[in-house]
């Protein structure tokens, strides 16, 4: 992993994928009122994610550092962004959309951090009912 | 179709710094998620300078959506978050959260009136 052209290519293949899935998110669910639903989904699913894979995808599958940082650092930090939300929440600002930037900006700063807490349960559970299994196929 | 390829590889450079200066984090002794800090401030201040100042499509897709979004994180960021919460380390999260917001926003506002 030392090699820099190596973890240029992880992140290569990951930022591709992650970036590309949210431009794709973005243009799907497009909303008549300029609503950034595309940007919510992308983040909150990403936010969601990430923390399930860390905690306990990475251990489940034996998952090698290179794929950590194809599918962390590259896919799922490409895939969420902070950027484009600053954006939108201006531009709902400038066009005084306020009940779009207020729900907006809920949802994205504490929806994100519950689904993030929520994340972290759903892998230590998920761990939990592998060790209870594993535990009674050895009895 | 292109524009998935400008997407794609405006985020890869952008993933790449990120990674970069994420590396600095652990030769900081600084108990606090700094560099995360700094990168989705200094995206969002990019991202400004790049909407006011690019009139062109493709260019604002492959720096914009492209390079800023994959260089700023928001899933790191709320996972660094929740961490601080398991920690109990309440202060902490709390300025993480309040700092990210107040300067990504004004940020932006910033970089596009500069």
């Amino acid at each position: 992993m030392r090699k820099r052209s190596e973890v240029f290519l992880c992140l290569f293949v990951g930022a591709f994928i992650g970036s590309d899935l949210r431009y794709l998110e973005s243009l799907v669910f497009k909303t008549s009122h300029g609503f950034p639903l595309g940007t919510l989904i992308a983040n909150l699913s990403g936010a969601l994610f990430l923390p399930f894979l860390i905690h306990y995808l990475q251990d489940r599958f034996n998952l090698s550092s290179r794929m950590i940082l194809t599918l962390s650092t590259g896919m799922l930090g490409s895939y969420t962004t902070f950027s484009t939300f600053t954006s939108d929440a201006y531009r709902l600002y400038s066009n005084g959309q306020w009940w779009s930037l207020l729900i907006y900006m809920t949802i994205t700063m504490v929806g994100g951090f519950l689904v993030a807490v929520l994340g972290n349960y759903w892998a230590a559970s998920s761990a939990f009912n592998d060790y209870v299994k594993e535990k009674g196929a050895r009895k | 179709m292109i524009n998935f390829l400008i997407v794609g590889c405006g985020a890869t450079v952008g993933a790449f710094l990120r990674n970069e200066m994420t590396l600095i984090q652990s030769k900081i002794k600084i108990d606090f998620p700094v560099i995360t800090l700094l990168i989705n401030i200094m995206g969002a201040i990019a991202l400004g300078i790049f909407t006011a100042q690019i009139q062109n499509g493709a260019i604002l897709l492959l720096l914009g959506t492209g390079f800023c979004g994959g260089f700023t994180t928001y899933g790191t960021f709320n996972m660094e978050l929740s961490q601080l919460w398991f920690q109990h380390q309440g202060w902490r999260c709390f300025w993480y959260f309040t700092l990210t917001y107040i300067f990504g926003i004004l940020g932006f506002i910033v970089g596009i009136h500069i």
